[in-house]
């Protein structure tokens, strides 16, 4: 149940009209109440309705020159390949998955892998060691219009799930709070047992020098999200693959959360969060 | 007079899937998509930004610099996170009401009282109605019945928070009303805005 002064928080919240300690502890609690999270979603939603009464008006003939030469630039030919969508919008999960996968396979799964692995868990499995084979894979899925981008990611990230209880896994896919980088998203691979995981990350900003995100790690036990380090990502595709272990005893992480915070990390979340888990 | 369409789609729900083939086809580098979405979005976009920073050539430079973060990220645009359309919505907003912030921030204070339409020329350029803006007008409409259905004080306050680059007490001084009251109006008016608008639109 949301009260009516989080409600007028989260009305505020969604306008972009908090700062500073309000705005922090705001999203905190956003990362700790998916139900919240929802609420701001849709707030947010509902507020963009109300471009609708900007007066309708024309920019000059001369931008629509300006954006073409803009995006005529020599990267083109890097964004050229058919599948590069597919990759990196959908795909994006499924391979960040599979580098966590395959990486914590080794940890966690060698000995269960005959009895665990389905056939869609091991063709993404060997995305890792096979960059050719993953193109192939995509390509094949797509060819049978089964890519429907994160939507079979989430999929096959539940079935993993399943198969992942069985070897006591937590996967997590956390998406982007951030309105500016919404396709930004993560991949947690959690082992309890190893107190010890693994999380792929593709599409974050790339960040300042002054600047690191941070990983937490919800436990009902702990009043606070344990801190799971810091890292940054390679600027380009703003990706990252990080090993991490948390600062305290995880019994149940029932929730991952990034943060922006300052270089180093801190002890308690203080930043914006930029990716949760639901 | 027309207005900014809903942020699903400049052309509506019908030309959602349309628009996804366009991003797809802009994330394999294809300049005639991208061009195709510009002559979509454009308007709207610009619209929004002239609406925020009411200086043509910021707007534009705004415009600009959004679709050049399409081209960048339309690869990893996932269609299941939104429309496109939506996206480019939010991310104009954000940079037009960024670029307020700093214009306040380096002392050059917006003064503009109560948002007003801007009275611009709506079909300067010769745009037409085509089949597709009647529909953009049908579902602007929409929205635009259900903001005006709220209280004239909630619609004020949501027209101020949402063009308007003011922190929350600056918004209270504009209205010539006290903070509490006009948390008040905007969580109201928004909580109304969602009941009121349907899914998608």
């Amino acid at each position: 149940m949301i009260d009516e002064h989080t409600e007028e928080v989260a009305s505020l919240y969604a306008f972009d009209l908090l700062e500073g300690e309000e705005k922090s502890a705001f999203e905190q609690r956003l990362a700790q109440e998916p139900a919240l999270c929802t609420l701001v979603n849709e707030l947010r939603a509902a507020s963009h309705g109300i471009a609708s009464l900007a007066p309708l008006a024309s920019p000059s003939p001369a931008l629509r020159n300006r954006v073409m030469a803009s995006v005529s630039d020599p990267r083109v030919p890097s964004r050229s390949h058919p599948l590069r969508f597919v990759l990196w919008a959908g795909w994006a999960a499924a391979a960040g998955f599979a580098l966590a996968a395959a990486s914590l396979g080794h940890l966690y799964l060698e000995a269960r892998t005959d009895a665990v692995a389905g056939r869609e868990s091991a063709a993404i499995a060997k995305v890792d060691a096979e960059s050719t084979r993953q193109l192939l894979e995509a390509e094949r899925l797509l060819s049978q219009g089964q890519l429907q981008s994160l939507r079979l990611a989430e999929s096959r990230i539940a079935t993993l799930q399943q198969q992942a209880d069985l070897a006591q896994l937590k996967i997590a896919s956390l998406t982007s709070l951030l309105v500016d980088s919404p396709q930004a998203q993560a991949i947690a691979v959690w082992s309890t047992e190893a107190q010890e995981g693994i999380l792929a990350v593709v599409n974050l900003p790339a960040l300042p020098a002054n600047r690191d995100y941070q990983l937490w790690v919800i436990d009902p036990q702990y009043s606070l999200p344990v801190d799971g380090g810091v890292f940054t990502v390679e600027p380009s595709r703003g990706e990252a693959r990080v090993q991490f272990k948390p600062k305290e005893r995880i019994a149940q992480a029932v929730k991952f959360a990034v943060s922006l915070e300052r270089k180093g990390g801190v002890a308690k979340a203080e930043g914006p969060m930029v990716l949760i888990s639901p | 007079m027309n207005s900014v369409p809903p942020a699903s789609s400049p052309a509506g729900a019908r030309n959602d899937g349309e628009d996804a083939e366009l991003i797809e086809r802009v994330a394999r580098g294809d300049r005639t998509a991208f061009g195709a979405l510009y002559d979509r979005y454009s308007r709207p976009l610009y619209s929004i930004a002239l609406r925020v920073l009411n200086d043509a050539r910021e707007a534009e430079d705004i415009v600009h610099d959004v679709f050049v973060a399409l081209w960048n990220k339309a690869g990893g645009f996932a269609a299941e996170r939104g429309t496109a359309f939506g996206w480019c919505v939010a991310l104009t907003r954000n940079r037009a009401i960024d670029r307020v912030r700093a214009r306040r921030r380096r002392g050059e204070l917006l003064t503009q009282s109560l948002p007003a339409d801007l009275g611009h020329d709506e079909n300067r350029n010769g745009n037409t109605d085509s089949s597709d803006a009647l529909w953009q007008k049908e579902k602007a409409a929409i929205v635009r019945q259900a903001l005006e259905s709220l209280p004239a004080e909630q619609r004020t306050a949501l027209q101020l928070a949402y063009f308007g680059g003011l922190t929350q007490q600056e918004i209270a001084e504009q209205l010539s009303e006290p903070l509490g009251t006009v948390k008040a109006r905007i969580r109201r008016g928004l909580f109304r805005l969602r009941e009121l608008l349907p899914d998608g639109l």
